[in-house]
């Protein structure tokens, strides 16, 4: 059975047997967002920002202050002008260098299965279904719905004037369907699938391959995300700057955000030799852990999680050469040693610290999993060269520490918005064409 | 370890011998503590002289042995430890034999060194709790299980640990099903001369539980054979998450299988062990609660903080003893969640701590998007 939470503008929770009802109000509602100015979706959206700041219900929630600085219209216009070259090709057919005009059409129903690893995850996809003027159905995991939903209700109450007509946050809202159903479902499963003109997909690999194999109509884009693994990757003259304490701080952030359970994640922290030993930076790391918020260090985690964890202290504490540094709880686990390699992650902050005697033993480990990379090489030179050579072998984005889950286009090598429209051309006459 | 030294001197062995010759459910909680520790600082101090990662283990967290005030501080190690690291406390050459344990989730197995000293703890520790619910005299002795499970090449497993732990009370022992190509069916010889000729005898049986509940219980129905002992108790352990998944109960299981075997539901006793413990197991009192004797302890952790629970709240189980000199079961902190019910106080007159199994701990699975690093081709 399918439960619709959200649907025709409405908030109202009501069961489905298949998606046809929903993906036809869907379809209602992104005509009418196709006609809207793309001005005005980013005018809506921007105050969507500054209001959910202002509702006490979600304002605390960890990530929304995060959303409302991501909504601001500087930030939407600069994302669509990056995603299109030009913002005006989602409003109209414009002139190009070539002798026909050009728009960026949007592709339609956009489906979305959301991950459960990230509350506000959802959100995000569904900004970017609205800013290339797609409808959306969204999969949700159950347990973040409620925030999205809470977060999607400020629209209502919003209305904006742009160019003497008046337009409200209903506009937006009545292309998006919030659903969940059993994932196992494969009837369910095959049904959502089949209604999309776009797949948007999160989550692990074996999620991820089930879902791209479910079948879908001819003309149906498929955008992946995950899975994906991160690291981190400090130089000497990083290490023995003067703010290398505040770079724990931001990398501490890093890694504790979602509990080390996004693709952006860091797992390893590769240390170039300098004067300082792995122990020293050891016990430092452990000093930003202690002086992270008490709700980063103090998340909920599974019990089979509490075994791993424990079970890889113990590991680093009886081997040779290696060691572990942690909290008397299991708020942070610092694992340090043993080989120059990746490992695999434990999460719920686990970090793997290694020496290396430079930053350029690294790069053979680099392949097609590795999304972000949190570099402290401030050589402009050196980072510039390191970041070449590790993008040529897979890896997607190369940030610094404290910046490696900020959602900035493109995300694992993808520039979703141009993804998400289809560009169509107009010919008005012969002229010549190279 | 080759250039191990020879153990210095046996742990406080007198005070050892004391607490296994007593009776094993007498004690309250703060005076068995108070009898434990100090034979415990002995055998850390041992393990740590012996043992080069146990050496890692307690520098590279600070502790001092002789700073241990209480039980709940004793360095604990993770059961899975056994599958990674050599944690033999004693000279190899006294090693008389090694355990190999596949567990109930298979993978690599744990290995127990056991010597001399060790094994004959694990018996005396062992007969010390069957005495308390069986009473002197050795019994019929029945296993729910084949008799290849017994063999000394098959792999120490929680079966053969049950098995051979309880048989040591057996004046004679029967095993009630057999294999037929890799099939467990009902070995009717020895069921039909049980049923002819040992009815009036006193009985104790042990087997898995899902065995027990899966094959062995379904044969008889099918057969229609029950049994009608006068005197008979079951210990049985293990398969609980099995057990779960079939949604069968504790009380359906103990109801149904007395009922098979002619006994009242308060003698079908569940308990709970493990091989890297061989020698205790922790049986049901008539009231569902599993007891700790007088050479063991047993502290209810929180899943996150670590530190002991109180009664009522599940955590991860740790179990400690001073029945070995050859391995590290000091403290051990094992996979399974399991909550404190009460401490001296059971109806059933047992004193120190009782608690309860709730459930094996789920194994860890990469959640979100996040990812190994390693690429499919």
């Amino acid at each position: 059975m399918i439960a619709c939470y959200l649907s025709d503008g409405k908030f109202e929770t009501t069961s489905h047997k298949d998606f046809e009802v929903v993906a036809q109000d869907v379809n209602v509602g992104r005509e009418r967002l196709a006609a809207l100015p793309l001005d005005v979706i980013i005018k809506i959206l921007d105050t969507l920002g500054k209001n959910i700041l202002k509702n006490p219900e979600i304002n605390s929630v960890p990530g929304v202050s995060y959303i409302s600085l991501w909504l601001r219209r500087e930030n939407l216009e600069r994302i669509c002008r990056f995603n299109y070259t030009d913002n005006r090709y989602l409003d109209g057919f414009c002139i190009t260098e070539t002798h026909f005009k050009m728009m960026a059409q949007p592709r339609g129903i956009v489906c979305h299965w959301i991950a459960a690893n990230m509350p506000t995850l959802g959100f995000f996809s569904i900004v970017q279904a609205l800013l290339s003027k797609n409808g959306s159905l969204v999969k949700m995991p159950p347990a973040y719905a409620p925030l999205i939903l809470s977060l999607l209700g400020e629209l209502p109450g919003i209305s904006v004037n742009y160019k003497g007509s008046t337009y409200t946050g209903n506009d937006l809202l009545g292309a998006i369907a919030i659903v969940t159903f059993e994932g196992r479902s494969r009837e369910a499963s095959e049904q959502f699938s089949q209604v999309a003109d776009c797949r948007i997909i999160f989550g692990g690999a074996e999620a991820v391959r089930a879902i791209a194999r479910l079948p879908c109509r001819d003309h149906c884009e498929t955008i992946i995300f995950g899975p994906k693994y991160s690291f981190a990757v400090f130089d000497r003259i990083y290490i023995e700057s003067p703010g290398f304490t505040k770079s724990l701080d931001r990398f501490v952030r890093d890694i504790a955000v979602f509990n080390q359970m996004a693709c952006s994640s860091p797992h390893v922290l590769f240390l170039e030799k300098s004067r300082f030993s792995l122990e020293d930076i050891a016990s430092r790391l452990g000093e930003a852990f202690e002086r992270s918020p008490a709700a980063l260090r103090m998340q909920d985690i599974p019990t089979s999680l509490s075994a791993a964890i424990i079970n890889a202290r113990a590991t680093y504490l009886l081997a040779d050469k290696k060691n572990c540094v942690a909290s008397k709880n299991l708020g942070w686990t610092i694992l340090t040693g043993g080989d120059t390699c990746l490992e695999e992650p434990i999460q719920g902050k686990c970090i793997f610290i290694k020496e290396v005697n430079t930053v350029d033993e690294v790069i053979p480990l680099v392949n097609h999993k590795i999304q972000a990379i949190a570099i402290g090489i401030p050589d402009l030179m050196k980072r510039e060269a390191f970041a070449k050579a590790v993008t040529s072998r897979g890896a997607d984005r190369i940030v610094i520490p404290g910046t490696i889950h900020d959602f900035i286009l493109p995300w694992d090598g993808i520039m979703t918005l141009n993804r998400l429209v289809r560009w169509v051309i107009l010919r008005d006459d012969q002229g010549s064409q190279v | 370890m080759g250039n191990m030294p020879r153990v210095l001197q046996s742990p406080d062995a007198s005070a050892r011998d004391g607490i296994l010759a007593g009776a094993p459910y007498i004690l309250e909680d703060h005076r068995k503590n108070e009898n434990l520790l100090p034979i415990i600082r002995d055998q850390l101090k041992t393990a740590i002289r012996n043992n080069r990662f146990i050496d890692h283990y307690f520098s590279r967290q600070s502790v001092d042995v002789d700073k241990i005030g209480r039980l709940e501080d004793v360095p604990y190690i993770p059961v899975q430890m056994f599958k990674h690291f050599d944690l033999r406390t004693c000279p190899e050459g006294e090693v008389a034999k090694i355990l190999q344990s596949s567990g109930t989730t298979g993978g690599s197995p744990s290995r127990i060194p056991l010597d001399k000293s060790t094994t004959l703890n694990q018996i005396k520790a062992l007969k010390s709790i069957l005495e308390d619910y069986l009473g002197k005299n050795r019994k019929i002795f029945l296993v729910i299980d084949h008799e290849g499970i017994n063999k000394p090449e098959m792999a120490f497993s929680a079966r053969t640990a049950g098995v051979r732990g309880l048989s040591i009370y057996a004046k004679k022992t029967f095993y009630l099903l057999r294999e037929e190509n890799g099939t467990l069916t009902l070995n009717m010889p020895v069921i039909r001369d049980l049923i002819e000729n040992y009815a009036h005898e006193d009985v104790y049986a042990f087997g898995f539980t899902y065995i027990i509940w899966t094959v062995f219980y379904e044969l008889l129905k099918k057969e229609g054979i029950r049994f009608s002992f006068d005197k008979f108790v079951l210990f049985h352990g293990g398969g609980w998450k099995k057990m779960k998944d079939l949604a069968v109960s504790k009380e359906t299981f103990s109801a149904t299988i007395a009922g098979l075997f002619g006994a009242v539901p308060e003698n079908i006793l569940d308990f709970y062990g493990m091989a890297e413990q061989t020698g205790i197991i922790f049986v049901d009192c008539p009231h569902g609660n599993k007891h700790v004797p007088a050479f063991s302890q047993v502290i209810i952790r929180d899943p996150f903080t670590l530190e002991p629970c109180e009664p009522g709240k599940p955590g991860l189980i740790e179990v400690m003893s001073i029945l070995a000199d050859s391995y590290y079961d000091q403290a051990v902190l094992t996979e399974d969640l399991g909550m404190l019910v009460g401490v001296d106080d059971c109806p059933c007159g047992r004193k120190g701590r009782y608690f309860r199994f709730v459930a094996r701990v789920e194994k860890a699975e990469i959640r979100g998007c996040g990812d190994t690093f390693r690429e499919l081709h």
